[in-house]
């Protein structure tokens, strides 16, 4: 990836650290330094914007950028409105420039502690530098909030991180880098971990062993009545805290499961009477508990759960099944783990892996919507047959055109899906949102229902139509919902569109990634003409048949793109 | 306590590795006496140089409590700069004379 480096100090330090750092993405960045920040953020036809880049970080000092907040750092007399104006406008050149990127990193300002030496008065109302740093950080943030380009980061933290010395006056004077490069290194990491949670990297689910994991103990020996959590014991405690933080992860959509080595009556037993759990089973989205090599029980659980192993973390005390799950299975994290229990938490916290630019519902949901799906799989199992199974499941998809509503939703849907993903597009809620400005484009979310609960927004598709053709560019389905003749009612959905426009042919070309393999099995028996490898095409004459086991309704709430009236697909939706 | 040679060498051995942190691997500096330290190409560029400079102060500090500028203007002219053996007489020299 190509990063721009914008910032009023030597920030060369960052783009080392960018570069050097080994996890993914790998990065190369050129740094606009000094005083050349307000030229840079404002002037689009800047040579350093002609190659367009993939992000941005624009990390200055307040006093660097603030004329008005030098002056306060200086005892100055400053007025709220100046400073308050100059904001605004390092705010709005901020606007400005995030329309040249994909993503812009923004961490919020810091001064360091030689600014803060007038004590009672640092925050003062007028006057106090404490104060108006943290009034002017309100600010902007709230002034760009509304840009879905825009991901402030948390300066602060990385200075907590780089200790006593995160501010460095030697560097300052020898090179003018303010920061020790602990803090340099931090932020490498968290934008990092943000471009990777922005590139629909981020992890997934946590795999979790269960003795000397999430209680101190070996439950096949001692019983649960013989575990160590919770009560007056410093592990015990901390193991609880461990499993908070773990519940917390399910709150921002990362799935749970267990891969133990226990008889699984007596773990499941544990589970459900230890009063000091705080996981329940419910929190599970599955589990492998037997005394089967991990690495097969990984391996089996992630395709249960349709789920790649490079979404995946696997957390064990022991070495050695930590290596020979590592050396087995190497797309799957396996961090290091501490021996002492009272550094889990912490070591949970410190992994980096599982950033997201938003949470959506869908993802405050998915820990229980995954339970609901252990329980239609078992529904699955003792059915046999899937068509009759799927009669039985009441499905029901909504489709709904895009809007300003489910768009965060379906953009996070667009980046984050590889299995069943027909070009595996990336774009941001703008990209997404400019793309579909064209009048012959047309998108619909897909939301999924059935008798064991609400799956949310689930699916994609976008069409393109060009004189007589009409071609699918996304074809996404989450993989939560996946086999349930979901995708035929998508094509349906779309192919009676492309038909009532007057296509002869629509195609779906198949882009190839390393993960969309199921996308290509789906469309091999799909019912479209194979032509070509991966070029799929239906003869637009004939209707393209909705499933019987799907039930769909239509929504005709507000487009993202204006489009004349005759061209308003609700009415064909209305009929659909 | 009176600074050594020895720990010296340990304090820039220990400053390199971390410079070497930043730099590509077909750019690392080898922990070796004759191991050019400023210029490409087998030393470190300006910025790679001044991250050593202040590591190399940092820890001096730390250890000897004493805390000055390691290079001036006239460094690069003397050769100290020209291997980590004679940085690191330089920077015994000057210590010495510190502490004095």
């Amino acid at each position: 990836m190509k990063g721009l480096l914008i910032s009023d100090f030597n920030i060369e330090n960052l783009a080392s650290y960018l570069k050097k750092e080994l996890n993914a993405p790998a990065i190369e960045s050129v740094s606009v330094c000094y005083g050349q920040v307000s030229q840079t953020l404002l002037d689009d036809a800047a040579p350093i914007w002609r190659e367009r880049p993939d992000f941005v970080v624009a990390w200055t000092r307040p006093e660097g950028v603030l004329q008005t907040f030098g002056d306060l750092l200086s005892c100055s007399p400053v007025s709220d409105q100046d400073l308050n104006r100059e904001v605004d406008s390092y705010a709005a050149a901020l606007l400005r420039a995030s329309k040249r990127t994909r993503a812009m990193f923004v961490p919020t300002w810091v001064i360091p502690p030689f600014h803060q030496t007038q004590g009672l008065l640092d925050l003062a109302a007028s006057g106090g530098g404490a104060r108006a740093l943290m009034r002017i950080n309100v600010r902007l943030l709230e002034l760009l909030a509304g840009a879905p380009i825009i991901h402030p980061l948390w300066g602060d933290k990385w200075i907590q991180l780089g200790g006593p010395a995160a501010f460095n006056y030697r560097l300052w004077y020898l090179g003018k880098i303010p920061f020790s490069n602990e803090v340099f290194k931090a932020a490498a990491r968290d934008i990092k971990a943000a471009l990777r949670g922005l590139n629909g990297q981020a992890k997934k689910i946590v795999l979790l062993d269960l003795d000397d994991v999430l209680w101190s103990g070996i439950v096949g020996d001692v019983g649960w009545e013989g575990l160590t959590l919770g009560g007056h014991d410093p592990a015990g405690e901390a193991l609880v805290d461990f499993q908070r933080e773990l519940k917390a992860l399910t709150r921002r959509g990362i799935l749970l499961a267990i891969v133990s080595k226990n008889e699984e009556s007596v773990a499941m037993e544990a589970i459900a009477k230890h009063p000091e759990m705080v996981l329940k089973l419910d929190d599970f989205a599955g589990w492998r508990i037997n005394w089967r090599d991990k690495a097969e029980n990984i391996h089996a659980l992630m395709n249960e759960l349709n789920l790649g192993l490079d979404s995946a973390v696997f957390i064990d005390d022991s070495a050695v099944e930590r290596a020979r799950v590592r050396e087995t299975l190497p797309g799957l994290f396996v961090p290091e783990w501490p021996s002492d229990k009272r550094l889990y938490p912490q070591a949970l916290l410190s992994l980096d892996c599982f950033d997201r630019p938003w949470i959506t519902e869908e993802d405050r949901q998915r820990s229980r919507m995954s339970a609901v799906d252990r329980e239609r799989k078992q529904s699955k199992i003792d059915l046999g047959n899937l068509e009759e199974w799927l009669a039985t499941l009441n499905t029901g998809v909504r489709v709904e055109e895009l809007n300003q509503a489910n768009l965060p939703r379906a953009a996070q849907l667009l980046n984050k899906t590889n299995q069943m993903n027909l070009s595996t597009r990336r774009m941001s809620e703008a990209e997404f949102q400019a793309w579909l400005r064209e009048k012959t484009r047309r998108a619909w979310t897909f939301r999924v229902s059935d008798r064991f609960g609400d799956s949310g927004l689930t699916g994609i598709l976008t069409i393109e139509i060009d004189g007589l053709r009409a071609t699918i560019i996304d074809f996404v389905l989450s993989c939560r919902v996946m086999g349930r003749k979901i995708e035929e009612a998508m094509l349906h959905v779309g192919i009676k569109w492309a038909r009532s426009a007057g296509v002869q042919e629509v195609y779906a070309n198949y882009h190839q990634t390393g993960k969309n393999k199921p996308c290509y099995d789906f469309f091999e028996k799909s019912g479209l003409a194979c032509r070509d490898g991966n070029i799929f095409v239906w003869d637009a004459g004939q209707a393209y048949p909705l499933p019987p086991a799907i039930h769909l309704v239509h929504d005709n709430g507000g487009t993202l793109a204006k489009k004349s009236a005759e061209e308003n697909p609700s009415e064909l939706l209305a009929s659909i | 306590m009176k600074p050594t040679k020895d720990e010296l060498v340990d304090i820039i051995y220990k400053s390199l590795e971390e410079v070497n942190e930043q730099l590509p691997s077909d750019a690392q500096l080898r922990k070796s006496l004759d191991t050019t330290l400023f210029g490409r190409p087998d030393g470190l560029d300006s910025l790679g140089f001044v991250n050593f400079v202040a590591l190399v102060e940092e820890k001096c500090a730390d250890k000897y409590g004493i805390s000055f500028p390691l290079v001036d203007r006239s460094s690069q002219e003397n050769g100290v700069l020209e291997n980590v053996g004679k940085f690191a007489d330089s920077l015994l020299q000057r210590l010495n004379e510190t502490a004095l």
